[in-house]
């Protein structure tokens, strides 16, 4: 499991995770809604170690990600799926899937092109794994960046505003992949805007506010009118949310 | 024996070779700077025959050897005319010639920075084509060009080095010199590339801040 | 046929067939010319990849001994760092051809201006991409080499064009060691032939369109790293 325990990060004065404590067990969906600027990528950033802890501690499966030697098994247990794709740009689609499973889980040529056809083909990109990225559109270029993260056999997939670089067809076709993962059982930490789809698929909804947890419900409680909408500050977003 | 060491004299004959180099440098850039611009005037009125002819002509100054530049004028030129040149009047032809060129392409780009639309609308002002050059392109061509240009100057100071090869005695034939007499030519290249370093990093420096000054100065004027 | 002459008066001849029975000892400066430079070209670009990957290491001491040797090998006049090695070498008991010094030394120079080059190709990479790689466990080795040099290869082959046409400009001077190279080569023919201008008229043109040549395949070049981002014949 990812246990986040007190974590704090500050940028220069400013207190962007302020306490943060979490937990996300195996087979969970959690979603972390927030406004912009309240800390959801700082805190996946914290996850999978792009960022310094200035306090507290986070670790995947036990391996602690502030610790140089065990930060290496943090990260191939987790696996990221990036905004704005951060595909290889040099790299065809297949290379892009490939490379890690190559370089990092040494695994054959053979064999990682193998998984990254079939995770490709499942995506509906079977046709395109010989296409750069500046040849797909903004969708497939997730599909592939998911691929990417998924032919590392990852046990937690974090996910940080994986369609809000995409226009409202893309993103039905990318949240429909993340729609199936869910089913099969693939831990998410989801980090995200498209409230309806997180209720569909959440297990917990987490809310930050100003890099704090104030909100931490099963989905559910969390959309119920007795549970999290009683929180004006929760029931505001989600109005607010909902008009965009 | 006498002759292996070094002298306090030394420092006199590697002053005397550094002002040979700044001379022919300095010159050379005013003489470049003076043909190039009047090339890319040439090609900014579209003389027929000339302006092809320049664009030609500076084509094969900037993607030929400077060395072979200087040998054409200073072993091809006497043999073809029948005249004598002096390494010294060779050093100046084709230093010149070959700063031109790249002068050339530095005021072309420059004056095509500016942009048509800004020479056609103050056309439509009845500004002669003149006028237009001389009071909206050439400010801010200078002021585009400041840059390239320190670049430009600080790369041909280092090719005025290659005069030495003709027999011109500027700060690398001093170098030469003192390499034969003394035999000690980690010693006497280091000091040669040092003043050579500083020279350039002063070039440098000069167009630095006389870019700054035109920054200012522009933004100043506003527009 | 009749000898391409051009009579300028009586006095004045411009004949460039006398040069036919020296143009098989001339390909020979030009092939020494081409081997010097195929081989600067190699020095230059892995010197130019290691010392970039120096100035922008989190290092200050490396990234600042990196910066020191551009900065000076940037200014100060190929020829003089020329006589340097050539004869600050044997000083030392280093006994090198002029050849290999030649090569040496334009690897050195050309390493310094293609290092700057390659530094900006570098730097313009999206660091999304490198966190990408980052976290998905790449090693530092492995993300320089898999994905740092390519992408600042693609990105820059054209500037590092340009300073492969200097270098190949700049290996004329190898000539003033003693290296018969294509100018060397061409300097015995002029004193042998008495005929300087012819000699040095046509030498400036084969430079020139020597680079005319190397400026074509590095546009093709560069076309081909970046095929990706033209249309796909589908
Ligand atoms: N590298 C950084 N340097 C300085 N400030 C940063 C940096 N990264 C994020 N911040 C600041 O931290 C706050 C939270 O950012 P972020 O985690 O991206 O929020 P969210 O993803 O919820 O929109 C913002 O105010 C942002 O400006
Ligand atoms: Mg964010």
């Amino acid at each position: 499991m990812i246990r986040a325990r007190g974590v704090r990060k500050s940028f220069g004065s400013a207190a962007v995770l302020d306490g943060i404590d979490l937990d996300v067990h195996g087979s969970e969906v959690v979603s972390i809604l927030g406004s912009s600027g309240s800390g959801k990528s700082t805190l996946i950033r914290c996850m999978n170690g792009l960022e310094k802890l200035d306090a507290g501690s986070i670790t995947i499966d036990d391996f602690d990600v502030s610790l140089p030697k065990d930060l290496a098994e943090a990260r191939k247990r987790s696996a990221t799926v990036f905004q704005l794709f951060n595909l290889y740009p040099h790299m065809t689609a297949l290379q892009n899937v490939t490379l890690a499973p190559i370089q990092v889980l040494k695994r054959s040529r053979a064999e990682a092109e193998a998984t990254a056809r079939s995770l490709l083909d499942s995506v509906g990109l079977g046709a395109r794994a010989d296409a750069y990225p500046a040849q797909l559109s903004g969708g497939q270029r997730q599909r592939v960046g998911i691929c990417r993260a998924l032919a590392m056999n990852p046990r937690y997939l974090l996910l940080d505003e994986i369609t809000s670089a995409l226009d409202p067809e893309m993103t039905a076709e990318v949240l429909s992949i993340l729609a199936q993962l869910a089913k099969t059982g693939t831990t998410m930490v989801f980090v995200t805007h498209e409230i309806e789809f997180a209720r569909t698929i959440s297990s917990r909804i987490v809310f930050l506010d100003k890099g704090q947890l104030v909100v931490d419900l099963p989905t559910e409680e969390f959309f119920a009118a007795e549970g999290g909408m009683a929180r004006p500050r929760i029931s505001q977003f989600l109005s607010k949310m909902r008009k965009d | 024996m006498r002759y292996t060491s070094f002298t306090s004299y030394d420092v006199v004959l590697l002053a005397q070779g550094l002002g040979v180099s700044l001379a022919l440098f300095l010159t050379t850039t005013v003489i470049g700077l003076l043909l190039g611009t009047i090339w890319a005037v040439i090609r900014f009125y579209r003389v027929p025959v000339l302006s092809p002819l320049i664009a030609v002509l500076a084509e094969l100054l900037k993607n030929s050897p400077v060395l072979v530049q200087l040998f054409l004028v200073f072993f091809g030129l006497p043999a073809l005319l029948k005249i004598n040149v002096t390494p010294v009047e060779a050093a100046l032809i084709t230093l010149s010639g070959n700063t031109a060129a790249f002068i050339y392409v530095i005021a072309v780009s420059a004056i095509e920075s500016i942009g048509r639309d800004q020479i056609e609308s103050a056309r439509v002002f009845g500004l002669s084509r003149w006028q237009v050059l001389r009071h909206i392109i050439a400010p801010q061509a200078m002021a585009f060009a400041i840059g390239p240009l320190t670049g430009l100057l600080v790369n041909q100071l280092q090719v005025t080095s290659l005069i030495s090869v003709i027999g011109v005695v500027d700060l690398t034939k001093i170098g030469n010199i003192l390499n034969l007499r003394t035999l000690k030519p980690f010693i006497v290249w280091t000091i040669v590339g040092a003043l050579y370093y500083a020279t350039a990093k002063l070039v440098a420096f000069g167009g630095a801040t006389l870019e700054k000054r035109l920054r200012a100065h522009s933004a100043w004027k506003g527009l | 046929m009749k000898p391409v002459s051009l009579l300028l008066g009586s006095r004045l001849t411009f004949d460039v067939t006398i040069l036919a029975p020296h143009v098989p000892f001339l390909l020979k400066g030009a092939l020494l010319t081409a081997e010097a430079c195929g081989l600067a070209l190699v020095g230059s670009l892995a010197i130019g990849f290691l010392v970039a990957a120096l100035r922008t290491s989190s290092s200050p001491l490396l990234s600042r001994a990196a910066f020191v040797y551009v900065d000076l090998f940037r200014n100060i006049p190929f020829i003089v760092q020329l006589f340097f090695f050539f004869y600050g070498l044997p000083e030392i008991g280093i006994y090198i051809d002029a050849f290999s010094t030649g090569v040496i030394a334009l690897s050195i120079a050309g390493g310094a201006f293609s290092s700057d080059v390659i530094r900006s190709g570098i730097l313009a990479i999206d660091p999304g991409i490198l966190e990408a790689a980052e976290v998905s466990g790449l090693s530092k080795p492995v993300i320089f080499r898999k994905i740092v040099m390519p992408i600042a290869l693609r990105t820059s082959i054209r500037p590092l064009g340009s300073v492969f046409i200097n270098l190949i400009l700049t290996s004329s001077i190898l000539s003033t060691i003693t290296l018969n190279e294509l100018t060397g080569s061409a300097k015995i023919v002029a004193s042998d032939t008495f005929r300087p201008f012819e000699v040095y008229a046509v030498l400036l043109v084969v430079y020139a369109s020597l680079t005319y040549l190397v400026s074509l395949a590095i546009s093709a070049l560069h076309r081909h790293l970046n095929r990706d981002r033209m249309p796909e014949v589908a």
